[in-house]
């Protein structure tokens, strides 16, 4: 057959068909794509904000015997190319820079300070290009001296200038270090990082900044400091009696990671930390790395979001699937005629259906190349259903096409008399059905139970199942109540609601398919507005519970009197709530607590209208479950202070989430030292941060567009806009193409009821009121089953990371999105049906009975 | 005298000669019942019918009567539930639908009463002819000397909706004849058409009739066709009921003899007229005379009283 003329003559279909498959194609391979590279971002990300100390690889020894001492910079870097060399691949795109290395002593003991005061020796392999040196020189060659009848190494060290500060080391002293095995160090020089901010620092920060440990039971701070040492210095540098170890860092490179290979990343990090034990012949090398856990967490975001993904995305493809289904239905009956003379003049059924393929693909089949090529401009990784997405979508038009048209070509005469009978069901098919909803509601209930996370698949079918079982119950049950409305019409006078309503009752078989797109478009949409508006609400929630009101400063030292009368005089701040915070020792023991006094009743006026609230307190105390059931008790908080229970709080907005905390009144000090700031008020936060210099000012707003800015919260609320809207239009395209699908018939039947006396409007009544019942309970039914699903699917489904750290659970029913979905479904397609009957109209009444004849 | 045994065995290994021989058309006994969910129609109710090769017969009868049903029979688009149907030799009951699919391509050719239904719209007459070619995978040189034939060789390259409701139907025909068929159905195939153009379409299916020797079978309502033909069979209530056979007279002018049909069983059907005039309902009397069987109506009984 001529498939080129055969598609010029149905150019219009195959141009729907076309836009359909090509939106389709392009949505199922760019999503993921998208989706996929701010994965890869938000990894990226998560390894870049994380401290090198914990995304890093570090391999370290702690050598036992001198054989074992490390004494020259060769000897390190021959062991840093064995690191690189025995790299596992999948590691490899990770480790791409130089990283350094580091011999280091630690709880080096100052002689005779009691182990107040420790000066560690500390080598790194760029030490020359990591620091600047203030004041002195560089370290050289040591020297030696003699110390209690032995000879003993001096080292020439420098010093941080923290050092400096903090332990009063200067320039010129010469410090014996050990209790036994002594050595000295000569300071030479005090140093300073010439970039401390770099990620450098985060491996090597005792050598920057002084460690105080305040050790159990003890009231002093023990200082530690790490010296820099030079080359020549290490060579002399023995393990014997020191806590001595070696640390080659292999820097992790953000820019290399990609999620998808995550997994493996996971296993080579084990195998590397196996492989590098290997190497050793004495002490044992050891891996350090916080990179797994970092993986781990990463991985438990990005599978929620991956599930809630495949839900969306799965149904998504559905409803695009059902939708080009449907104009695959307009194609093959359009060219039903062609096809029903080519059979009956000797066209076999492999040629028919072969030709309604192939007119099919020459729509379906550029739009799934050009969807797939023009994917490729979505930025991201190319995945697997890159390639299979636009596949699918072609092999099921084609194959949909193939398949219809060969069933009702089987028999060369194919006159159906569904105007005689009415469909009775099969009890093969009442079976099936039943099974499909009882394994639907099976599966429901078992995902509350367990949850998503072990991937189950047959969970992650309960959705789509979910959705079939309700299509499944509409399509069943739908006549029902209408044969009730058909009874009360039959007794009116009218004859349109009651001829309207009984074609509607006795709908064709072809009205399943609608039901079948409509459905799951609506409830995967609702769905899909729902989740997103419970990440935006609860996401609002979490930056409220971080910063605990509209703008909060606080300041380690007090905020004088004058500044806070400043603050208050602010243009746009209205009203400012004093509070102060510290650590309070709680009884008489050691037992020590959170404790924040602040004025509550006028801190509740400033979170009027917030999703957080603090509970009323005049006076006593409010306290956190760990210190609850005490009653009454004392803290020491400036003077001693009896506070009785009045409550126990979680959580305290802004301030505490967990451990041991306090709440008191801010009339409970007698001379309080304000530290904090609440304030309401449009007042911009850089003005207050220049006011109060020493201050550290959050605001909410900040903080929310921080939690809405990462990469993969943005991506899931971003992805979740974009299909609803996608749901959106293919709904509206599915109510329009079905009721083209079903025109003929219509014009059909109307024009043979204007024969008899139908005026126009009263056959624009009985196309809208043959329409409107399936339209608007299917409309109900998704609706329902839209606000059903995050429910069914809420504990299985952690949303948490997407929200800052707090469940979503409350799914608030902010029914306007999803209403205005469902109502503008039903609205167009009373347009539609009124417009069709308009078009339909102008036809030329003899013309559409005589060609329609049943012979 | 009672026969031997012998004489028993002879007869029943003895071959009977079959219905109808080996006439072109036969049906025997012929049932067609459409069951739509659980509502049956009985289509046809044991018709009998023998048509031979060349032969241009009309099928005339009521709305309703089942000739289009056994037109969809004959022409292998719907197959009968019971009962004999050969055409060319070839059992309609028992093909398989390669068969089925070989018997359109090859043995018959058929025409609907729509012209709508019988060509596609945006091709030209000289591609529609060629359609049926094409899909047999033959070539479609044939296509022009058809349309000549027919006498619609004008046509040739004209898109459809550019001809008369006579040329396309005249087209149509061509279309039938395309794969060179033993048989031409054609289901009113002047119905839509006015008494001129109704007798070109007629002469065009006389002409294949007389010129390519193909059976032609004519389901119509217009006693104008009827009267051209040399057999036209009447269906009744999914049965034949009756046959009017034509002949040249002496004198040229064309005898038609009305015959009303015996079944095999011996069943006939009464004209409805006759059983009207005289009043015969449920039960007449025969008597069989020595050339003829007189039917009377039914005596009234005497009353015992």
């Amino acid at each position: 057959m001529r498939i080129a003329l055969l598609a010029r003559v149905h150019l219009g279909t195959l141009a729907v068909l076309f836009v359909l498959a090509l939106s389709a194609c392009l949505l199922v391979a760019g999503l993921p794509r998208a989706m996929q590279s701010s994965f890869d971002e938000a990894l990226r990300r998560s390894l870049a904000t994380a401290p090198a100390w914990q995304a890093d690889l570090t391999v370290s020894v702690e050598p036992r015997s001198p054989e074992e001492d490390l004494r020259e910079r060769g000897q390190f870097d021959l062991r840093d190319r064995r690191w690189r060399q025995i790299l596992p691949a999948a590691l490899r795109p990770l480790v791409t820079g130089s990283g350094h290395m580091s011999a280091k002593t630690t709880r080096t003991p100052v002689t005779g300070t009691g182990g107040q005061t420790y000066i560690n020796l500390g080598w790194l392999s760029d030490a020359d290009q990591r620091v600047d040196w203030v004041q002195g020189r560089a370290p050289g060659r040591g020297s030696t001296m003699r110390y209690e009848g032995a000879t003993i190494p001096v080292f020439e060290v420098g010093v941080s200038e923290d050092a400096q500060r903090e332990m009063g080391l200067q320039v010129g002293q010469r410090k014996m270090l050990g209790e036994n095995d002594y050595v000295a160090v000569q300071i030479v020089g005090i140093f300073k990082a010439r970039n401390p901010a770099d990620r450098y620092w985060s491996h090597n920060l005792e050598i920057l900044q002084v460690t105080k440990i305040q050790p159990a039971g003890a009231l002093d701070f023990e200082k530690h400091t790490t010296t820099l040492i030079s080359d020549e210095g290490l060579a002399a540098l023995r393990s014997e009696g020191r806590n001595l170890s070696y640390h080659w860092i292999l820097p992790i490179d953000a820019r290399g990671a990609s999620a998808l290979a995550v997994p493996d990343v996971d296993a080579a990090v084990t195998e590397f930390g196996r492989v590098a034990a290997l190497q050793s012949t004495g002490s044992p090398y050891h891996l350090e790395t916080g990179l797994p856990k970092l993986l781990g967490e990463f991985r438990a975001a990005l599978g929620t979001a991956q599930t809630v993904m495949y839900l969306v995305l799965g149904g998504l493809l559905a409803v695009a699937l059902g939708v080009i289904a449907l104009a695959v239905l307009l194609l093959t009956d359009r060219l039903d005629h062609t096809l029903t003379v080519a059979r009956a003049r000797g066209g076999s059924l492999r040629q028919v259906a072969g030709a309604a393929a192939a007119v099919t693909g020459a729509a379906v089949v550029p739009a799934g190349l050009a969807g797939y090529g023009l994917s490729f401009l979505v930025p991201g990784p190319v995945l697997p259903i890159v390639h299979l997405g636009p596949a699918v979508v072609v092999l099921v038009a084609v194959g949909f096409a193939a398949a219809r048209v060969a069933r009702s070509h089987r028999s060369p005469l194919h006159e159906r008399r569904d105007d005689v009978a009415a469909g009775r069901v099969s009890a093969r098919r009442i079976t099936l059905e039943v099974l499909v909803v009882a394994l639907a509601l099976a599966g429901a209930y078992l995902l509350r139970a367990r949850g998503l996370a072990g991937g189950d698949p047959f969970l992650l079918l309960v959705p789509v199942g979910l959705t079939l079982a309700a299509a499944l119950i509409t399509l069943r049950c739908y006549p029902y109540p209408l044969r009730l409305f058909v009874r009360l019409a039959a007794r009116g006078r009218a004859a349109v609601p009651f001829l309207g309503l009984t074609r509607a009752a006795r709908a064709r078989s072809a009205s399943v398919l609608p039901v079948l797109v409509l459905l799951p478009a609506l409830g995967v949409s609702v769905f899909a507005a729902v989740i997103s508006d419970g990440i935006a609400s609860t996401q609002r929630l979490a930056s409220w519970q971080q910063v605990g009101a509209p703008i909060k400063v606080t300041s380690e030292i007090e905020i004088p009197a004058a500044t806070i009368s400043q603050v208050r005089a602010l243009a746009g701040v209205e009203q400012v709530v004093l509070a102060q915070t510290g650590r309070v020792q709680v009884g008489y023991g050691a037992e020590r607590a959170e404790a924040i006094a602040v004025d509550v009743a006028q801190w509740r006026r400033i979170l009027d209208g917030a999703p957080v609230s603090v509970p009323a307190l005049s006076d006593g105390a409010l306290v956190s479950p760990e210190l609850r059931g005490r009653g009454t008790f004392e803290i020491g908080w400036q003077s001693r202070v009896k506070l009785a229970t009045r409550g126990v709080i979680d959580s305290l907005p802004g301030f505490y989430t967990q451990g041991k905390f306090i709440v008191v009144p801010l009339s409970v000090l007698t001379r309080p030292a304000v530290n904090t700031l609440l304030i309401k008020g449009d007042v911009s936060p850089d003005s207050l941060a220049r006011l109060i210099p020493s201050g550290r000012v959050e605001s909410q707003e900040r903080a929310l567009s921080a939690i809405r800015d990462d990469p993969l919260t943005r991506t899931v609320r971003w992805a979740l806009v974009v299909v609803t809207v996608a749901l959106g239009s293919y709904a509206l395209v599915a109510v329009v193409l079905s009721l083209v699908v079903g025109a003929a018939e219509r014009a059909r039947a109307v024009s043979f009821l204007r024969t008899l006396g139908l005026s126009d409007r009263q056959a624009q009544r009985l196309t809208v009121l043959e329409i409107l019942p399936m339209i608007l309970l299917t409309a109900l039914v998704g609706l329902g089953l839209g606000l059903l699903l995050p429910y069914a699917l809420g504990p299985g489904v952690n949303l948490a990371s997407y929200a800052g750290g707090l469940p979503v659970g409350d799914y608030s029913l902010d029914l306007l999105i999803p209403l205005a979905l469902a109502a503008g479904l039903a609205a167009v397609a009373v347009l539609g049906a009124y417009a069709h009957t308009a078009i339909s109209r102008r036809r030329n009444l003899g013309a559409v009975l005589r060609v329609g004849d049943l012979t | 005298m009672n026969p031997t045994l012998s004489e028993l065995e002879a007869r029943a290994t003895r071959e009977k000669a079959a219905f109808g021989g080996d006439a072109h058309i036969v049906c025997d006994n012929l049932v067609r019942i459409y069951k739509t969910e659980g509502v049956e129609v009985v289509a046809l109710q044991g018709l009998d019918l023998v048509i031979d090769k060349g032969e241009l017969v009309a099928i005339v009868g009521a709305s309703g009567s089942g000739k289009s049903t056994l037109l969809n029979v004959l022409s292998g688009l719907d197959v009968p539930t019971a009962g004999v149907a050969r055409v060319a030799g070839m059992d309609l009951l028992s093909m398989n639908a390669r068969d089925r699919l070989r018997y359109r391509r090859s043995v018959v050719g058929f025409i609907w009463q729509q012209t709508a239904r019988n060509l596609l719209p945006y091709l030209s007459a000289r591609e529609n002819v060629e359609l049926p070619m094409k899909l047999a995978g033959r070539r479609g040189g044939r296509a022009l000397e058809l349309l000549e034939l027919v006498g619609v060789g004008y046509c040739a390259d004209r898109k459809i909706p550019e001809m008369s409701g006579g040329e396309q139907q005249r087209v149509a025909i061509a279309v039938a004849l395309a794969n060179s068929p033993q048989l031409i159905l054609a289901d009113e195939p002047t119905g839509e058409l006015d008494s001129e153009t109704s007798e070109q379409v007629f002469d065009a299916l006389r002409k294949a009739n007389r010129e390519l020797g193909v059976t032609v079978v004519v389901v119509t309502h217009d006693p104008l066709v009827a009267e051209q033909v040399d057999r036209t069979v009447g269906i009744r209530d999914g049965r034949t009921s009756s046959e009017t056979l034509r002949r040249e007279g002496a004198e040229g002018q064309i005898v038609a003899e009305e015959y009303a049909v015996l079944d095999r069983v011996g069943r006939l059907q009464l004209p409805r007229d006759f059983m009207s005039a005289l009043q015969m309902e449920r039960r007449v009397r025969l008597e069989l005379e020595s050339d003829h069987i007189g039917v009377w109506p039914a005596r009234e009984e005497p009353s015992d009283d």
